[in-house]
């Protein structure tokens, strides 16, 4: 294995040796590499191939002293001696070097190429970088694009960011994510930059506060102006270069979410097994704003993993679930959305969901008297006089026996008899509301 | 330096309870002022930069090994010595060995902080550079142990009363590498700056150890200050 000339610092690094000696052999004027030597340039320098691909190389010997010929040089690759026929003289001071059918590299910092005088020490060397072709096409945002990827990490410049999406918490900051180029980050390192200005006024800022909500994400929480809109846009550079994303432009106020509403409670209603009760208080930060905001429930089994949504709960801050199955532990979650800020007909962005709150529905024995009773009674109770004048009638269970919100006795007319199965397992099923939204807190 | 403690192993015997009054009145204002104070003086924190200097030789041990074998063979290899072409900037460890005996405690100490800083930098730089996440994560680790050597020498020097040196504007290293600056010239140049800083460590704990030994109390100054004359 070829080796460069011994120099004072280059003894193995197992043990440190006394210093005395190795302090004696600076004194003493030890042979230093590279001293008033030669020097040498390859060709191509740190090329990017293919694998399978040949390579052609040339080292150009230059140097003060006469003297500075090919004759005796030599190369190796990643440390190894290439074999001589290999290489062959173009002229007195360049010699060549042909390869073929180049494997992957070695490395991810490119294969070693370096060309050596006679005596073994480095004249020049130079970093290959062999990797496969990768198709590109339906990934990255270029369209079909073949782009040349290392098995082992290739260093190109980094391709534009996408995807820029940003929201703000109760308009008084803005986050904004965004998703890397198509090589990402297992390439050279790549640093993000956010930047955004207000249009029409030209200062350019940068986001300062990364990684709030993920690898590809920036916070700027403050000095944000409302009615105008911002322009955004993100930076990505590496060691080779830079690239620019589109540019997002949007109004803090079109884009604003705000805090799920805390002080979400579940409760059973009275004795009915198939209902429960969800109140709820709107988020206090927005309070001083004027919004309205639209909610919408999810609930689920316990053991299960699909979510029943209610949809356009628009403004109340209490809602009936009904169709529930008895005896069984429900988790429930609430969301908001600040509509129409400033009297704007659009609506914001959904809050997280709330933390989510379990109840569960009473379940009543089974027994065969009771079920007649619950038949009977109704129907008994029906022929008295009822003080209740509003009552909604909800869709029946699977079951095929009525359920009805309000809780109180029937009035006049009777309901008519609706068939068995008429709310699905799958349907959506609406808040309990009368003119008051049921019961309320 | 061994044959030196035969001689003073029977201090008793009046030639030599002699001999070391005249050698302790001789050589007690060469003693720093410190240690007559009664107070403990820069002694713990001198060793403490002994020992971080020692930990970091080890630490960089397997970074070294790691980065070497990243850039691949023949980086990799025991004997691998390349020309010190980009290099030229890097402090060097290495002096002539009367020169080393010859620093004074602040001349000793600014020299091992310059180089710290230096190579400190330097350091920052190839963790900007470095491609994989494995790496940098070793880099970073290290560079906050380098960095609490830096603080510790600053707290010797500060308890010796001595300055901390200032960077004069203009001087500070950068790490620009320029235009026409291959990727081959930056595995050579990475190379050299992990030699370097390996040189570094091996010189301070000698640094360091020959400082311990200055601060040492008195009485047992006598021995070690005739022994450190043998070394």
């Amino acid at each position: 294995m070829p080796a460069g000339r011994r120099g004072p610092a280059a003894q193995s690094a197992r043990r440190p040796p006394p210093l005395l000696p190795l302090l004696l052999l600076c004194v003493l004027g030890a042979p230093r590499a590279g001293s008033g030597a030669h020097t040498a340039v390859i060709s191509p320098q740190d090329p990017t191939l293919l694998i399978g691909s040949s390579l052609q190389a040339t080292c150009s010997v230059h140097g003060d002293p006469p003297g500075a010929t090919a004759e005796g040089l030599y190369w190796t690759l990643n440390g190894r001696r290439l074999p001589p026929e290999l290489s062959r003289v173009l002229n007195t001071s360049t010699l060549a070097l042909a390869l073929a059918n180049l494997n992957g590299s070695r490395q991810q910092s490119g294969d070693n190429l370096v060309c050596h005088a006679r005596d073994g020490s480095i004249l020049a060397g130079s970093c290959l970088y062999v990797g496969r072709v990768t198709n590109h096409a339906g990934i990255s945002q270029h369209g079909a694009e073949t782009v040349l990827s290392a098995l082992l990490p290739l260093q190109v410049p980094p391709e534009k960011p996408f995807n820029i999406s940003c929201w703000s918490k109760n308009m008084k900051d803005l986050t904004c994510r965004w998703t890397p180029g198509a090589h990402g980050e297992t390439f050279l390192h790549t640093n993000y930059s956010l930047k955004y200005k207000l249009r029409w006024y030209g200062q350019d800022n940068t986001c300062e506060e990364y990684h709030t909500v993920g690898p590809h994400s920036c916070h700027i929480p403050k000095d944000l102006a409302l009615f105008t809109p911002y322009e955004i846009w993100v930076e990505a550079t590496n060691r080779l270069g830079s690239a620019r994303s589109d540019v997002l432009t949007l109004d803090i106020l079109d884009v604003v979410t705000t805090d799920p509403p805390p002080d979400v409670h579940v409760s059973r209603v009275g004795g009915l097994e198939d209902q429960l009760s969800v109140r709820w208080v709107s988020p206090p930060a927005l309070k001083d704003f004027l919004f309205q905001a639209k909610y919408q429930i999810r609930y689920r089994v316990e053991d299960s993993v699909d979510w029943k949504v209610v949809d356009d709960v628009s403004n109340q801050t209490s809602c009936r679930l009904a169709g529930l199955k008895p005896g069984t532990v429900y988790f429930v979650q609430v969301r908001c959305n600040p509509f129409g800020i400033y009297g704007s007909k659009k609506a914001g962005i959904w809050s997280e969901w709330s933390h989510p709150t379990a109840a569960s529905t009473p379940r009543s024995a089974p027994c065969s008297v009771c079920l007649s009773l619950r038949l009977i009674l109704p129907v008994l109770a029906s022929l008295l006089p009822s003080p209740h004048s509003t009552r909604t009638w909800l869709r029946p269970q699977e079951s095929g026996s009525w359920r009805r919100c309000g809780g109180g006795a029937p009035s006049f007319p009777r309901p008519p008899h609706l068939p068995r199965g008429a709310a699905g397992p799958g349907a959506q099923l609406g808040c309990c509301s009368g003119p008051q939204g049921g019961p309320g807190p | 330096m061994d044959s030196w403690y035969p001689r003073m192993a029977k201090p008793w015997d009046s030639w030599g309870m002699l001999a070391c009054l005249c050698t302790v009145l001789w050589h007690l204002p060469a003693v720093p002022a410190l240690n007559r104070t009664g107070d403990l003086g820069p002694g713990p924190s001198i060793q403490k930069t002994y020992d971080l200097t020692r930990y970091l030789e080890h630490q960089l041990r397997s970074l070294a090994g790691t980065y070497l074998n990243y850039l691949g063979p023949p980086f990799n290899e025991p004997d691998f010595n390349p020309p010190r072409l980009g290099a030229e900037t890097l402090p060097r460890a290495t002096v002539d060995l009367e020169v080393w005996r010859s620093l004074n405690d602040k001349l000793r100490l600014t020299q091992n902080y310059e180089a710290y800083s230096h190579l400190l930098c330097y350091l920052r730089g190839l963790n900007r550079q470095a491609a994989t996440a494995e790496l940098r994560r070793s880099l970073a680790h290290f560079c906050t142990s380098l960095q609490g050597l830096l603080g510790s020498i600053a707290g010797v020097m500060a308890a010796l009363g001595y300055p901390l040196p200032q960077p004069l504007p203009g001087t500070e290293p950068t790490w620009t590498p320029g235009p026409a600056h291959s990727d081959f010239l930056q595995k050579m140049d990475d190379f050299w700056l992990l030699k370097e800083l390996q040189t570094w460590l091996w010189r301070s704990a000698k640094d360091f150890n020959r400082l311990k030994k200055k601060m040492q109390p008195p009485a047992a100054a006598v021995t070690l200050h005739l022994g450190a004359h043998g070394f």
